[in-house]
């Protein structure tokens, strides 16, 4: 019996090798138009997603990638996480080497089981199956088969064969499979031919397939990923997860069925309900009702993240908030809604794709996109936006987190999409006076008052509402442009308006701020503003130039130094005004005082790769200029009789 | 009442379960359990005057202080013929801001070894809130609200929240974690992220166990008591056929008490290579087992130790082997070579090169040789391990040793606790030269070991168990910075860098071309020069040969410059920018990775048409008279001529927190030097 064993073993081995010398994915077999700036090669990839019915999907991938060296490692290891609504029904893993010789396998039983809670979360059921081969020699290659069932039709996949810089693609392909009356929807990015479409069995069949792809380069400021490469994403028409149902043909219909979710959850206990009433009757002005409850709100809640099942998506009743005084974005912002409510005022759920820069929204592709949710208070004059997952925002204003991107709000009628507020050049400012005192031994004693508005405070607000006034000490002791300094004095006070405020006010000894040797002393009248943007030259720039963030800083320096110095080196005055932005710097002294004027503005749009390098001048001359010392040489001394 | 020998079943078990569960172990079982008689907490009993206080003298600005925290460890008889263990803990908090909500969130881990979890009992959290003068409580909803995440097959982790919190609100919670696994001892931190005005721990420790208690910490006890007892065990052994037996038996047990008042918060601090070296904190290990049980050391002599590791199938029984299956691979690396130095080279090369390290911090084989080099993967022991295999298998000598990494903190020098160590190296001898060896580091040069490696006190494990030192003081990171700068025929200024960086900087260095390429490098280079120069040629040597320091060769010109006086910083872009030591105050001790010798020099030729008007002062700066650290700065001219040359000199990488602020003066005045100018200006023509 044993004996028997052996030889179906050595029988499987000889299968192997023979299959290893046929070495299907042997480097070799590369194209070297893609190893050029490439760490990994997508040998092949299909992709298929059967749709079998509303509360059933099959979802197919089996890849094969060729890793390159070590900065490929990001694409070797094997990833997928489940739930309850989405099952992984089998996996396996392939290693092969240099010559596509299959050196290991692994099957979904020796795979890794572990949480997938995320950091930001106390309780999810997210788990993750995860496998990596440790694999050292370079190239080889990977290869891994998986297929995994979904009850929901919430989310469809999506196609993108390079879904990073730095790899390559062979072949890659996508197919849809499903009922001829099916109807899905999708929307290419460069793709410009339509899909295939066969019929099989009764089945439609849509498929995409790219080949020989090179590697794409990323670029500093370029433009967002999908308008970089091929990219496919789907979406269904009806759908449903778990008992409720809906469509996604338009946003309205969407909006419709997040409405349904959450309908009926915005009961709130009888001792909240006379809370809203004690607090907001007998006030006429709305405004002034929704910062009462909104402060109400924020005084008595927090963020916490609880998702399980649904709970994924439909937020906690408004009555188990007002118990728990805890909730994530949709419980939090479901139970505003209520206090509203409640008040007689009405607002909208809306759905949003939160995070600095990260908001972008296919528009015209109606589907899950989002991941936050916040509140829109629609006023006769202007609209009232709450981040109700807050307690320290004021309210009104939306921090670089949700603004400037378009948000779903959904009622009973559905929903639609709308855009929430930018924050531009006039509202993100910097305007700082500093007043300083030289001594004779080069220390700088600087009074600094600044006050900052818009995005340009939204890290200080996080700092001074977050840190204990200990830890703001340690971040200032650590993050000031100075050599050796010592912070004698700090004070923010916060204005906590839809455009909010904060002054800081700055006590620093520095040492050696001036450098005094012999008869000269250095000194760069800049005090606390520099820029630090430095990109190098790129003769060959291909992508456009985005540019989001606008601001405006104002600087007046006046520094007091010893008596007896004349200027022998003064900084030129720089004026220098470009697409980009605009900036100027003056500086001189007048009897022992020096003063320094500097205004830099940025501007944000969208500028042509030939511009590219013209920005790169630009932070140059910036850069530069910031830092220009003056020099001083002290006065021969007077001569006797 | 009778007395026998136990068929004792946790003993032999001892060693085996704590290698695998130390590691993750140690984090799990955070403090727990339970109000004693006489403390002075006691569980519900708040007051609206306790609201009242809206900052502690401690801290005014902590966001939240626990204002109790007590725990207890006691041994039980269990029905398993053994003995359990029961941590008990009691905690109560005053969250004074919103930005102390984080101390309501709660996680207790809880070891599993995929079959039997330790098992959380009588869990009970309330919160107290004030309204209208009145205390309100809110409940812990235990069924619905406490959360079970599976982390890993040995980890869970139940977790949950305090409901209706607020600024103001008073936690308390309460639970108790019973254990089958009585190797682990519970240790205690009396110390953390937030003040403690109250830190109390119990441990009932029965005769027949005699344990060693470490402290440590800046922080004194407020009571630090012993009282001994008369306390009954007893326990149930099922056995093998069925007939369950008794033992009652009875023991003195001592109750250790400890008791801190009014510990700060714990501060993270620059060059510290672990807050674990400083935390106040007292834990324990077995040291013997004694009446009524036969005499039995569990804390052995580190010879006994070493000895048990050699033989021990998860670390040194593999190696004692011939290990014939190793054959090939020693040949297919070794590749022809006969000389012992090169054999070992190449030996080292080949496991370094060919296998991924999946794990740091481990200190045994969690699979056969067989199967690291089969998987040609594995953590850091099995690598190192493997490679001592391969040495020996080519007659080199070649032994394990053992260490802690700097960031897991340090050893103790004299009791062999091994769960304290983390790391195992190789050591070889040649041609009587030692060379310590790690092959689960990429690209380490022969010889070379990562910094964290250097903490003081190791072993060899060998029969003898010899001690070694690494110390931190003893590597040293040595820099040279050449520049040549002479006008050429045109009369324009040309120049060539060579630069040296140290080892460690070398590796920094060549992470970055192989993540970036070398043309990022080349961009980085010309970035730090600026705009006065361009770069006419550069290259990067050794970037390969990982036993040495790279070398880097840059050749440039400087731009003209028609100024009537120029302003040169002969440092270029070289010098100290930024004072390493930014906090005026140090709590912890400044601890270095690593010894610093760093030379910039130049000769530099005056520019054609100009005369030198001023140069920078010589300055020598003595941090104190043994020269733990020197900073020099000499600049001459002579003729046409400036010779240049700063070097720094820090000999000491341990320094006590008063000796801080000299240290941070002494950088301030590197930095000032680093800042000065050389003045040219043009000659005057008659």
């Amino acid at each position: 019996m044993k004996k028997k064993l052996v030889i179906i073993s050595a029988a499987i081995f000889l299968c192997i090798s023979a299959l290893a010398e046929d070495g299907e994915y042997a480097v070799s077999k590369i194209s070297p138009a893609l190893l050029k700036n490439a760490h990994a090669v997508l040998r092949l990839e299909t992709l298929s997603l059967e749709i079998i019915g509303h509360t059933k999907t099959t979802y197919k991938n089996h890849y094969v990638i060729t890793i390159l060296n070590e900065n490929g490692e990001q694409w070797s290891p094997f990833y997928e996480y489940y739930d309850k609504h989405r099952k992984i029904e089998s996996a396996e893993g392939f290693l092969y080497d240099v010559n596509g010789k299959l050196l290991k396998k692994v099957k979904l039983k020796d795979m890794e089981d572990v949480s997938g809670v995320s950091e930001s979360s106390l309780i999810d059921d997210d788990r993750v199956k995860r496998h990596s081969f440790y694999h050292k020699v370079y190239p080889y290659t990977i290869e891994y088969n998986v297929e995994i069932s979904n009850s929901s039709t919430l989310f469809f996949p999506y196609w993108v064969p390079q879904g990073r810089a730095g790899i390559s693609v062979e072949q890659s392909s996508m197919k849809i499979i499903c009922n001829e009356d099916y109807q899905f929807r999708y929307k290419a990015f460069n793709y410009s031919s339509a899909p295939i479409v066969t019929i099989e069995k009764n089945k439609k069949i849509t498929s995409w397939s790219v080949k020989i792809l090179p590697s794409i380069s990323k670029e500093l400021y370029g433009p967002l990923w999908h308008e970089l490469t091929t990219m496919v994403i789907f979406g269904p028409t009806e759908f449903q997860i778990d008992e409720y149902q809906g469509n996604m043909l338009t946003w309205q219909d969407f909006g419709k069925f997040i409405h349904s979710l959450k309908q009926g959850r915005d009961v709130l206990p009888d001792n909240v309900k006379q809370k809203v009433h004690a607090l907001t009757d007998g006030i006429s002005d709305v405004k002034t009702k929704i910062a009462l409850l909104y402060a109400y709100l924020q005084k008595n809640t927090r963020y916490i993240s609880i998702q399980l099942g649904i709970g994924g998506w439909q937020p906690f009743e408004a009555k188990f908030v007002a118990t728990k005084a805890y909730g994530d974005c949709k419980a939090l912002t479901n139970y505003m809604y209520s206090l509203l409510k409640e008040a007689g005022i009405k607002s909208f759920y809306a759905l949003i794709r939160a995070g600095a820069n990260a908001g972008y929204i296919t528009a015209d592709f109606p589907s899950q996109q989002f991941n936050h949710v916040i509140l829109s208070v629609p006023l006769a004059n202007d609209t009232v936006w709450l981040e109700c997952t807050s307690q320290t925002l004021p309210m009104g204003y939306l921090s670089d987190f949700t603004c400037d991107r378009f948000a779903l709000l959904v009622d009973e009628d559905g929903g639609k999409l709308v855009r929430t507020p930018k924050y531009g050049l006039n509202e993100n400012t910097a305007i700082r006076k500093v007043y300083a005192r030289l001594n004779s031994e080069g220390t700088l004693k600087v009074n600094s008052i600044t006050n900052y508005t818009g995005l340009q405070q939204d890290d200080l607000h996080g700092m001074i509402n977050n840190l204990s006034k200990e830890k703001v000490k340690e971040y200032l002791e650590r993050d000031l442009d100075f050599a050796t300094y010592d912070i004698d004095r700090f004070e923010y006070k916060e204005n906590k308006s839809v455009l909010p405020v904060i002054n800081e006010a700055l006590d620093i000894t520095v040492s050696n701020y001036a450098t005094i040797s012999g008869r000269r002393l250095f000194i760069v009248p800049n005090v606390m503003t520099r820029s630090h943007r430095k990109p190098v030259k790129d003769d060959q720039r291909k992508y456009d130039v985005i540019l989001n963030y606008e601001f405006r800083d104002i600087d007046s320096v006046e520094i007091e130094i010893p008596e007896g110095y004349t200027v022998e080196s003064l900084p030129a005055n720089v004026t220098v005004t470009s697409q980009f932005g605009k900036y100027s710097i003056t500086s001189k002294l007048n009897g022992n005082k020096i003063t320094c004027f500097r205004i830099a503005e940025q501007y944000s749009g969208r500028f042509p790769a030939a511009s590219y390098n013209e920005m790169v001048k630009y932070y140059e001359d910036v850069y530069k200029a910031d830092r220009a010392k003056m020099v001083l040489v002290k006065n021969e001394a007077t001569k006797g009789f | 009442m009778e007395t026998k020998t136990f068929p004792f079943s946790i003993i032999p078990n001892f060693m085996k379960l704590s290698k695998t569960l130390f590691f993750t172990c140690s984090l799990l079982f955070t403090q727990i359990l339970h109000a004693q008689k006489g403390v002075k907490y006691k569980f519900g009993d708040i007051k609206a005057s306790d609201f009242n206080i809206a900052a502690y003298a401690i801290d005014s600005s902590a966001a939240a202080v626990i204002l109790a925290d007590i725990g207890s460890s006691d041994f039980e008889g269990n029905n398993k013929g053994s003995f359990s263990l029961l941590f008990k803990n009691y905690r109560r908090a005053h969250i004074l801001s919103k930005n102390g909500y984080a101390i309501a969130d709660v996680e207790i881990p809880l070891y599993t070894n995929g079959t039997l979890e330790e098992e959380l009992q009588n869990l009970k959290a309330v919160t107290y809130n004030l309204e209208n003068g009145k205390v309100v409580e809110t409940r812990l909803d235990i069924k619905n609200a406490v959360f079970k995440d599976k982390i890993n097959k040995n980890l869970v982790i139940r977790k949950f929240t305090f409901p209706n919190i607020k600024a103001g609100s008073i936690i308390e919670f309460e639970y108790k974690v019973l254990s089958d696994y009585v190797f682990n001892l519970q240790p205690w931190d009396f110390q953390g992220q937030y003040p403690r005005l109250w830190s109390e721990y119990t441990v009932g420790m029965p005769a027949f166990y005699t344990y060693i208690t470490l402290s440590q910490g800046y922080q004194p006890f407020l009571e630090k008591t012993q009282k001994t007892n008369i306390v009954n065990f007893q326990l149930n052994d099922p056995g093998g056929a069925g007939a369950t037996e008794k033992y009652s038996f009875n023991s003195n047990v001592t109750t250790f008490k400890w008791v801190m008042k009014d510990v700060p918060a714990l501060k993270t601090e620059s060059y510290t290579s672990t807050l674990k070296n400083h935390i106040a904190r007292i834990e324990f290990q077995l040291q013997s087992i004694g009446d009524p049980f036969q005499f039995k050391n569990v804390m052995n002599t580190w010879q006994v130790v070493a000895k048990d590791l050699l033989d021990d199938e998860e670390f040194g029984a593999q190696l004692k082997k011939d290990n014939t299956w190793l054959k090939d691979e020693v040949a297919l690396a070794i590749n022809g070579a006969t000389q012992t130095l090169i054999k070992a080279k190449k030996i080292y090369e080949w496991v370094r090169d060919n296998f991924t390290c999946t794990n740091n911090n481990r200190r045994y084989l969690e699979k056969s040789l067989k199967n690291v080099m089969k998987d040609k993967n594995g953590n850091e022991a099995e690598i190192n391990l493997l490679l001592i295999a391969m040495l020996r298998r080519a007659d080199i000598m070649a032994d394990p040793v053992m260490l802690s990494t700097r960031s897991n903190g340090y050893i103790h020098a004299v009791y062999p606790m091994l769960n304290r160590f983390n790391y195992v190296i190789c050591l070889t001898v040649i041609d009587g030269k030692d060379y310590y060896l790690d092959a689960s580091e990429s690209g380490m040069g022969f010889g070379k070991l990562n910094y964290e490696c250097f903490n003081g006190n190791a072993r060899i494990i060998d029969l003898k168990a010899t001690p070694i030192d690494l110390n931190a003081q003893d590597l040293k990171e040595v820099k040279n910075t050449t520049v040549f700068i002479i006008n050429n025929e045109e009369g324009k200024q040309i120049g060539s860098m060579t630069k040296v960086p140290g080892y460690f900087e070398s590796n920094t260095i060549r992470k970055k071309i192989k993540e970036k390429g070398h043309e990022e490098l080349l961009k980085d280079i010309k970035k730090g020069f600026g705009t006065e120069v361009d770069i006419t040629e550069s290259r990067i040597d050794s970037v390969s040969n990982f036993d040495e320091p790279v070398g880097m060769y840059v050749e440039f010109d400087v731009r003209p410059n028609t100024d009537d006086i120029i302003y040169m910083n002969p440092m270029i872009s070289e010098g100290f920018k930024e004072n390493p030591f930014k906090s005026a105050t140090r709590f912890f001790p400044i601890e270095m990775p690593y010894a610093v010798d760093e030379t910039f020099s130049m000769q530099l030729e005056v520019p054609n048409g100009y005369l030198v008007d001023e140069l920078p002062k010589q300055t020598i700066v003595k941090y104190n008279d043994e020269g733990d650290a020197i900073f020099e700065y000499r600049i001459s001219t002579s003729g046409s001529s400036i010779s240049f040359r700063s070097r720094l000199v820090i000999n000491r990488t341990f320094f006590m927190p008063d000796e801080y602020e000299n240290l941070r003066e002494f950088f301030n005045l590197v930095v000032k030097k680093h800042n000065e100018h050389i003045v040219f200006k043009k000659k005057t023509t008659p």
